[in-house]
């Protein structure tokens, strides 16, 4: 019973800290995020299983993580803000060749992470790209203009 | 059998009717607001536990003399579940008799503190009375006893110490979940 509690708080804590930093980690993983997503989820991990290190006592925690996981994602299908709220909205850092820069500042993108996206759709330069748009993965989608 | 289908709606706003995006520009208003909101409140509980509000800090620790000045406790006052920790009494010299030392502790020191080790081991152990009475031998002039807790339940806990024909000394323990 304590695992299943401890795995509960423990999913919450994560989703709600992970939430709140500004660029999902995820997408676009630099070794700097690599670092923070083995540090939580290592410490996450020692209150979650305790002194109990038995099959059983993993096998629990991982179903009761896997069951919250599809509730939470079940929620976040049908109800559209709940979705906004947990996976977050897609945000237009490039606006017709026009950077946005509030959005950029306030989510940490700088144009290095915009001109990267731009490179594997084949831009070689900023002027080439009309949108570029910060998606919910956290990974960054660009549009071209139309003549390049 | 035919797999059900639906025509495709643009349900996904546009932005200049160019690109279908879904942005939300008043909700990411809202939860920029949130999120430091959100993460002035993780560091304000960082420097809280720096502080040891949470325990194991500054904050955490107590020291507390019974009134007729018999026992000398030092301990801490906000514990963690399952996390070691050090109770400290030093023994008035007035409480020794015949070369030892008697002290009664309530028995929420074993069942809810996890009471784990005693230094010095004690002569003997008699429960009764809701707790468990040491005698320990006295040698020197001052004695102190120390026990190494790790606490099995989160939640207040009430603690006493007591030395026979002298002043009952209450605690209170928070334990952190």
């Amino acid at each position: 019973m304590s695992t299943i509690i401890h795995a509960v708080i423990g999913y919450f804590w994560l989703l709600f800290t992970v939430r709140f930093l500004s660029r999902r980690p995820g997408a676009q993983m630099t070794p700097f995020e690599f670092v923070l997503i083995f540090l939580i989820g290592g410490v996450i991990i020692l209150s979650c299983v305790g002194n109990d290190h038995s099959e059983t006592n993993s096998v629990i925690a991982v179903m009761t993580v896997g069951l919250l996981h599809r509730f939470v994602s079940a929620l976040a299908v049908r109800y559209r803000k709940f979705g906004a709220i947990v996976e977050g909205i897609p945000l237009v850092l490039i606006d017709r060749g026009q950077r946005r820069t509030e959005i950029m500042w306030k989510m940490r993108i700088q144009d290095p992470d915009i001109m990267a996206a731009g490179r594997v759709k084949g831009a070689r330069t900023f002027q080439e790209i009309r949108y570029a748009v910060l998606e919910r993965l956290g990974s960054i989608s660009i549009i071209k203009n139309k003549d390049e | 059998m035919e797999v059900e289908t639906k025509p495709v709606e643009d349900s996904v706003p546009k932005i200049n009717n160019e690109v279908a995006v879904g942005e939300d520009l008043e909700f990411q208003r809202v939860w920029w607001k949130v999120e430091r909101a959100i993460w002035i409140f993780f560091l304000l509980l960082i420097i809280a536990d720096v502080l040891g509000a949470f325990g194991r800090g500054w904050l955490a620790k107590a020291h507390r003399i019974s009134s007729d000045k018999s026992l000398d406790i030092t301990y801490e006052r906000i514990e963690r579940f399952n996390t070691p920790s050090i109770l400290r009494i030093n023994l008035s010299p007035a409480i020794v008799h015949d070369g030892k030392a008697l002290l009664w502790v309530s028995d929420s020191l074993l069942k809810g503190l996890g009471n784990q080790r005693v230094v010095p081991q004690p002569e003997t152990s008699a429960i009764g009375q809701n707790g468990i009475l040491y005698t320990f031998p006295v040698t020197g002039p001052t004695m102190t006893v120390e026990f190494g807790l790790t606490p099995s339940s989160a939640g207040t806990q009430e603690l006493s110490f007591q030395s026979p024909g002298f002043e009952k000394t209450k605690l209170k323990i928070f334990v952190m979940p």
